[in-house]
């Protein structure tokens, strides 16, 4: 598709800034998102494809802004939900749960 | 930057929290996974191949012509690596590697990619003014030299075989090894000096 | 019990699951042909980026065949295709504003490409 992810030979992105010294992950969560793709892929939920167009699929704006990583994760939700794996509902709960536990 | 880092890292503890629940993932093995790509897996591998890349012409010969084959010689393999080529920088041709549609980056031998290689501004600008980016690194390529930027879009995945240092005759392959940054086989730096 | 424990993951990570199959598709290009990539634009997932679309190119190299990750994004099968590694000049990219030496080079699959 067309998307904004397609990125070659745009203009106004600004410099390219690398992190001296730069940490594999930058925070325990993304840890966690980077191993759950090897879980997900070893439980036949998605193929790499699949997961691909699905962060191609997210909003544009959200893209440029968020984080690598939160595309990963926004790619689970997404495929984990439309596949009928979990439910919108079961993570909102979890969610809240968690939220008043912390 | 994250909007809100407590508000994604709950969304990531309610996902793994839920599919540990459901029996579909073990905490356990995702713990692995992490422990490998902090630990194990890291440009030290590649710097391994450059370097015997550098002293046994046999070897580079090998690398060049079946990259993912040679690389498995020195026992890297696997994830993101399945189908190597290795491309060398010559007095005329200078190489550097990017993926503009996401961030396919040859894993066995660097490790995961960082931040600034998944980004826009490098996945935009590599093809279009590559010259730009490599002064942003520090490299400047004469103009007599082409500069040869491959877009891994496909599974292939690519490595750069750096030019060797001068006055590195006398080094042993761990010397020169250490020589060998990740910028110089993704192709956005040089070998460090002797 | 999930299929990934943590005692499988070094050998899963190590033997990794190449896209490149065995499948018997024959090469409607080799090294030297001029190639166009086609000016396509489906709304569905593509690995051919717009920056090339309605480029004149030469083929390199040919890698072999894998699964099409246009369709195995779509469970519409893997679909085996050639895939050639293609270079365009930075002119022809670009314009004649751009390098004359530089260049770009692509893996295409073969229904990205038409003969020129």
């Amino acid at each position: 598709m067309n998307g904004v992810h397609d990125l070659g030979g745009t203009h106004g992105h600004g410099p390219i800034n690398p992190e001296a010294n730069e940490p594999v992950f930058h925070a325990d969560w993304e840890k966690r998102v980077f191993a759950l793709f090897f879980g997900t892929f070893a439980e036949g939920m998605l193929n790499v494809d699949q997961f691909r167009y699905a962060i191609e699929r997210m909003a544009p704006a959200e893209y440029l802004r968020s984080s690598y990583y939160e595309h990963w994760l926004h790619t689970y939700e997404l495929l984990l939900t439309e596949k009928g794996i979990i439910t919108e509902a079961e993570l909102a709960k979890k969610y809240a749960e968690l939220k008043e536990a912390a | 930057m994250t909007s809100d880092s407590a508000d994604v890292a709950l969304r990531v503890k309610a996902l793994e929290s839920l599919l540990v629940e459901k029996k579909l993932v073990d905490p356990k093995a995702l713990d692995a996974v992490v422990e490998l790509y902090e630990t194990k897996i890291g440009p030290h591998n590649g710097a391994k191949v450059i370097a015997k890349a550098w002293t046994d012409p046999d070897y580079k010969k090998r690398l060049l012509e079946n990259g993912t084959a040679a690389i498995a010689e020195l026992g890297f393999s696997g994830v993101q690596g399945e189908d190597m080529l290795v491309v060398e920088n010559t007095p005329d041709v200078h190489n550097m590697v990017v993926c503009t549609l996401c961030s396919c980056y040859p894993w066995p031998t660097l490790g995961l990619p960082p931040v600034w290689f998944k980004a826009a501004p490098y996945r935009s600008r590599a093809v279009i003014d590559p010259r730009g980016v490599l002064e942003e690194f520090g490299v400047t390529v004469p103009a007599e030299k082409e500069v040869r930027v491959w877009d891994s879009n496909a599974e292939l995945r690519y490595l750069v075989l750096p030019e060797r240092p001068p006055g590195t005759e006398d080094m042993s392959e761990e010397e020169l090894a250490a020589l060998v940054t990740r910028d110089s086989m993704i192709g956005t730096g040089l070998a460090k000096a002797a | 019990m999930p299929n990934l424990t943590p005692e499988i993951v070094p050998a899963l990570v190590a033997g990794g699951a190449s896209a490149k199959v065995p499948d018997e598709v024959p090469a409607r290009f080799k090294a030297g042909d001029k190639v166009m990539a086609k000016n396509i634009h489906p709304t569905t997932h593509t690995r051919l980026p717009r920056y090339v679309r309605g480029k004149t190119g030469t083929v390199v190299h040919d890698h072999g065949v894998f699964v099409f990750n246009d369709t195995n994004a779509h469970n519409l099968g893997t679909n085996p295709q050639r895939v050639y590694n293609v270079r365009f000049t930075a002119q022809e990219l670009w314009g004649p504003g751009a390098s004359p030496k530089d260049s770009v080079h692509i893996d295409l699959f073969d229904p990205y490409i038409d003969p020129v």
